[in-house]
């Protein structure tokens, strides 16, 4: 039991550590959310924000039309989640589009293989931290 | 025991979830319901509830993690037992279709009174490469290593996992994967000192608390102090350790090839059949007769102690108002090399065990914005060479996990 104190003694000093990093960079405007949909066409990682992992990136072409969207989706799912190109996604997110015409869309919500993925809470804040479901890999640390 | 730390700790966790700003907090609590805990002929209910608390922070590409969980059992009140976790990973991207994933983490179990022989802290690591080879087909490279020490030092181990996978998603909406998998799990130091009636002609063997010298310590200063032998567990029939005059280690390897086809059907249903096959290739499972050690260490739940085959259909519907409902069969042949199989009274029936089980399950999850609720059912029928381990049962779960930001980070947000 003497170890067992120790451990959760070490594990309050590691959660009581530091604070997050504040990060500039673009944000989510709820003004501008749209609705989206289309067939995923290629999947990068892209630095996106100081300060943080890249972000998994899917460029969707939008259906019934020949232009394709950046979808921001989030680090953790580049491990968590194996998309691949060629699966219809659709979901809701907010739409920015910059002066060379490039449009970005950061995901709120994601539906893919019939599955809703909420990745951001209503005001646009992140939620895809942890969870079983947003975790990037094998989070677990089990030792059977 | 287990209370006094429990009133220690539950303070202390909030205390820290507050101060995680800018991470995440999940609470979850998961009721269990089973008509027989250990999977043997001698059936014994049980309810189980447990608790956790996680938190999770990331900074930069760096993550780290901690969580704590307790489980506390009704009937089997000495199962009760507090486990924890703290863990960092780390993503290097390489290029913007790849990335290297690193992972390591501490992890203890605590058990009191008949099964603190099971209490353990262990550590582990992990690496892993992804790789887009085209846009519709992922590569996959991991490692996995790990290292436990239990109270009792007869279980002690290191292991360590290679595995390789690749995908490929067709417009069909069809993915077919294959897995190739090499495992080696090492027990430090299984066998017991040989004793003087062990060495002077007997079987080799002595059930554990019905013999001389029957208290668990094997020259570790372990076990209860009052014996765990196997007559102290409900439905246990005995411990039979391996005897050896030069001690050391017993290692068993194995290798393992799986397959996966999976179908979706417009946005609702999908589909999935799997098919794997697994060989012991080195040594065998150091412990003959494991009742004990299987109890809690489940030889259906090590990936290290069986080879065989097993084959699972699955069918997951996704339909409004964010409700999942998986439903699955799972049929497999598992042989132990290295277990005997014995019959009821105890003795030797000359056969490695081998279980055939067929495993139906179903669960319903329902996901709100930061609360996802589930249940689910599940019905064993295991048919065993070894008459204590054929059984059939059913076992209920339900729960919910909760999950709240501390804090809000500026610029993402």
């Amino acid at each position: 039991m003497r170890r067992g104190i120790l451990f959760i003694a070490l594990l309050a000093a590691f959660v009581a550590g530091p604070a997050a990093a504040q990060t500039a960079g673009h944000f989510y405007n709820v003004d501008k959310e749209v609705r989206f949909e289309g067939t995923v066409r290629e999947i990068v990682l892209e630095p996106r924000y100081k300060g943080t992992a890249p972000f998994l990136v899917l460029r969707v072409e939008e259906a019934g039309q020949a232009r394709t969207v950046s979808v921001e989706i989030s680090p953790s799912w580049f491990f968590g989640e194996d998309v691949h190109g060629g699966e219809k996604v659709k979901g809701i997110g907010s739409l920015s589009e910059a002066a060379d015409g490039t449009r970005t869309i950061i995901a709120r919500e994601l539906q893919i293989r019939g599955k809703v993925h909420t990745l951001r809470d209503k005001r646009g804040f992140p939620g895809w931290q942890g969870g079983s479901r947003g975790r990037r890999g094998p989070r677990r640390f089990g030792i059977s | 025991m287990m209370t006094k730390t429990m009133k220690r700790l539950v303070p202390l966790l909030l205390a820290a979830a507050v101060s995680a700003q800018g991470g995440t907090v999940y609470l979850s609590f998961d009721q269990h319901s089973t008509q027989n805990l250990f999977q043997t002929r001698e059936a014994v209910s049980e309810q189980i509830s447990a608790f956790s608390l996680a938190l999770e922070h990331e900074i930069s590409a760096l993550s780290l993690l901690a969580n704590v969980e307790y489980s506390a059992f009704r009937q089997t009140d000495g199962l009760s037992f507090l486990a924890a976790d703290i863990g960092l990973d780390y993503m290097v991207p390489s290029g913007a279709r790849s990335a290297f994933y690193f992972a390591a983490g501490g992890a203890g179990a605590f058990y009191s009174r008949d099964y603190a022989a099971f209490s353990s802290l262990g550590a582990s690591f992990l690496g892993a490469f992804k790789t887009y080879l085209a846009p519709s087909s992922i590569l996959k490279l991991q490692w996995q290593g790990a290292y436990a020490s239990y109270r009792d030092a007869l279980f002690d181990f290191i292991n360590h996992t290679a595995s390789l996978s690749i995908d490929k998603y067709f417009p069909t909406r069809t993915t077919f994967k294959v897995d190739a998998e090499y495992g080696y799990k090492y027990f430090l130091h299984p066998f017991l000192p040989e004793p003087v009636e062990a060495a002077a002609g007997s079987s080799g063997t002595a059930v554990m608390g019905a013999g001389p010298g029957g208290g668990m310590g094997s020259g570790s200063g372990s076990g209860s102090g009052s014996g765990w032998g196997g007559q102290r567990y409900e439905g246990g029939s005995g411990f039979i350790p391996r005897y050896s005059a030069t001690g050391g280690g017993a290692g068993i390897g194995h290798a393992t090839v799986s397959f996966l086809a999976a179908q979706g059907l417009g946005d609702v249903v999908g589909l999935s059949a799997s098919a794997v096959k697994q060989w012991i290739v080195s040594g065998e499972n150091p412990f003959m007769s494991i009742e004990e050690f299987y109890f809690v260490r489940n030889p259906s739940a090590d990936s290290f102690s069986w080879e065989g085959h097993q084959l699972t259909g699955r069918v997951t519907l996704n339909i409004p108002w964010s409700v999942e409902i998986k439903a699955g069969y799972t049929y497999s042949d598992k042989s132990y090399p290295g277990v005997e199989s014995r019959s009821l009274d105890g003795l030797p029936l000359g056969l490695v065990r081998n279980d055939l089980r067929h495993l139906f399950e179903a669960r319903l999850d329902k996901n709100f914005r930061r609360l996802t609720l589930f249940v689910s059912y599940a019905h064993i029928d295991n048919d065993s060479t070894d008459p204590l381990f054929a059984w059939k049962s059913g076992y209920i779960m339900g729960g919910f996990q909760w999950n709240l930001p501390s804090g809000r980070k500026g610029g993402l947000s």
